[in-house]
């Protein structure tokens, strides 16, 4: 049994907010400016990105209305009847609730009866996960179709106020600045089907490599600001005292990023020794990274060694839609589909690297034409 | 007198050295892994890493650096006469680095480590495993699988170089005329890499050829991570 992505859809809410807009938006800490915003901004090269707050931090959508409007999004270019979906995979960094699961939340908003419910927990990669449950359910032949929905509300956590509970303008480094002039809203969906429909995306196969054996947390929430101090946010008698030790930052250990560079590398390698990447033969590589990490030596050595996925073959939307975290790929297909330059029998690699704890994963497509 | 033949970068690698690359390419992340495992270099990356760690680093690797001429400069004299160009080019790697010990001692005493400590320091027993390991290799009749040798050792001296010498400042407190071994490396790093591009084309004429130099690739990197971890050991 096959797995096809037949539809997709996104949703990114509000006008698309350019680099000066950002601080009205998120807030000045303790009223001043950012001293390290442009520098991150022309290191990442976002120009453009959405955020589901307003300049008065009222959340204009949640991170569920958010998924609920991408699942729509994808379900009215479809035939297939919302009734009859038969898993509903679902992923986002952090939910509105802390509890119950994400998912169940999409369900309610979406109104799916009796579904099979599929929630995954993570970073970036949980959206591959997500992906990964919905692809084996349709070819154990579990299901005929599943709805994958994804989404990220990352501008809460940047708000000028989370900063000034934590010390404020100060005390704030920049690896707990980092992230804010990164990560930005939206979501994402796509329907699979154990048949193909029409013009359509066969999943050919997904791997992923996970190397938190190796390496140390590199983007976290949940740890204090004193690296010395190995309590977790829930192990302070308040959720006060946490937010005020600064456990409830967002965080990213700049000085750790180069290994997911490196790994993301590693894994393509694995997959062209096993046979299953050809790099000649590839037509598109979708990633939400931008390709000047690739530059210099391992660029040199990706070249040398015919591995080098020539940058014409790159597809992103990262400077115009921003880093969208868990939600980028599957917002990224969606744009990339509409953008009409695939043609039936082309091949895309969409490539998923989380700096959390370094994962990295790598979905192969094929464009079919039913 | 002859002309020299040097060994220049290829503006490109032959199939089988492409591949070769690329599975070298391999050997050397899973190497970073395996050093990324080791208590000692964690506390490099978790920022709990003391002088004295750095001390007992420079400690150990003295030996290896010291018999690091040796294996090369055998290397070197077991290729033939159809590899003299092989041969010349690899005696210029062993003359660039035969003295490089002194350096790394300059470097431990002026951390405040005993020269006498150092000098008279013996192999560790991941030093022992690895020297012996490469001699070995280095007998035998043109001994092209050494390229994954030096693959895995001048990767680290970049390593060394351009991750290590600036964060053991900063954790130690220790000036830049303490950490001069360790970013010696990075001089002259296209020069090498060119050189590396080179030789893997020349060399890479079968496959048996290439597995090997991948096989000395991963046993080289599991001895040198046996050399650091053997460190906390003692």
């Amino acid at each position: 049994m096959n797995a096809y992505i037949t539809s997709t859809g996104a949703f990114l809410p509000g006008p698309p907010v350019d680099n000066d807009q950002i601080e009205d938006i998120l807030g000045r800490v303790d009223g001043r400016r950012s001293r390290l915003k442009s520098r991150i901004l022309k290191a990442n090269g976002i120009l453009t990105r959405h955020y589901a707050i307003d300049a008065a931090h009222r959340t204009t959508h949640s991170n569920a209305d958010m998924a609920i409007r991408a699942a729509r999004a994808c379900l009215s270019s479809s035939p297939v009847p919302m009734r009859s979906i038969g898993l509903l995979s679902c992923a986002t960094t952090q939910g509105d609730l802390v509890l119950p699961g994400f998912g169940s939340m999409v369900q309610a908003g979406i109104g799916i009866p009796e579904v099979e419910l599929h929630t995954s927990h993570g970073i970036c990669s949980s959206s591959a996960m997500a992906i990964r449950a919905a692809t084996n359910s349709l070819r154990l032949g579990e299901h005929d179709s599943a709805l994958v929905v994804v989404s990220e509300l990352a501008s809460r956590l940047f708000k000028h106020t989370r900063y000034e509970a934590a010390g404020g303008y100060e005390a704030i480094d920049f690896d707990a600045e980092f992230l804010r002039w990164m990560l930005s809203d939206g979501a994402g969906a796509w329907l699979l089907e154990t048949r193909p429909r029409g013009r359509c995306l066969r999943v050919d196969w997904i791997r992923s490599y996970s190397h938190a054996d190796s390496f140390p947390v590199c983007m976290s929430i949940g740890r204090p600001t004193d690296q010395a101090d190995p309590r977790s946010w829930q192990d302070f008698p308040t959720y006060a005292a946490a937010e005020a030790a600064g456990a409830l930052l967002i965080r990213q250990d700049v000085r750790l990023l180069d290994h997911i560079v490196k790994l993301g590398v590693d894994g393509a390698l694995r997959l062209i020794d096993e046979g299953l990447l050809d790099v000649a033969r590839l037509d598109h590589l979708l990633c939400h990274y931008s390709s000047h990490h690739f530059r210099s030596r391992i660029f040199d050595l990706l070249q040398m060694s015919g591995a080098m996925i020539p940058y014409e073959k790159w597809f992103t939307n990262l400077y115009t839609r921003g880093n969208t975290g868990c939600a980028s790929i599957l917002i990224m297909l969606d744009d990339f589909l509409r953008q009409g330059s695939a043609e039936t029998g082309d091949t895309l690699l969409c490539m998923v690297p989380e700096s959390g704890r370094f994962n990295v994963a790598y979905i192969h497509l094929t464009i079919v034409e039913a | 007198m002859s002309r020299t033949v040097e060994i220049a970068r290829p503006a490109e690698l032959s199939e089988l050295a492409q591949a070769t690359l690329r599975r070298l390419l391999r050997a050397w992340f899973d190497f970073e892994r395996r050093l990324a495992r080791i208590p000692l270099l964690q506390r490099l990356d978790a920022g709990t890493f003391t002088r004295e760690d750095y001390l007992g680093l420079l400690l150990n690797l003295r030996q290896q650096v010291i018999e690091g001429s040796r294996w090369i400069s055998r290397c070197a004299s077991s290729f033939d006469r159809d590899h003299a160009d092989v041969r010349s080019a690899i005696i210029g790697h062993a003359h660039d680095e035969h003295r490089d010990y002194e350096q790394l001692e300059a470097d431990f005493v002026a951390s405040g480590g005993d020269a006498g400590a150092i000098r008279t320091r013996t192999r560790n027993a991941g030093s022992e495993a690895l020297h012996g390991y490469l001699m070995y290799r280095a007998g035998e009749p043109n001994p092209a699988g050494l390229l994954g040798a030096m693959w895995i050792i001048e990767g680290l001296g970049e390593k060394m170089a351009r991750e290590w010498a600036s964060r053991i400042e900063q954790l130690t407190g220790l000036s830049p005329d303490c950490t001069r071994f360790l970013r010696y490396h990075s001089e002259n790093d296209g020069g090498h890499m060119d050189k590396l591009y080179g030789l893997l084309d020349r060399l890479c004429t079968t496959q048996q050829i290439a597995d090997d130099m991948v096989c000395v690739a991963a046993v080289v990197g599991r001895l040198y991570a046996l050399q650091i971890e053997e460190i906390d050991g003692e």
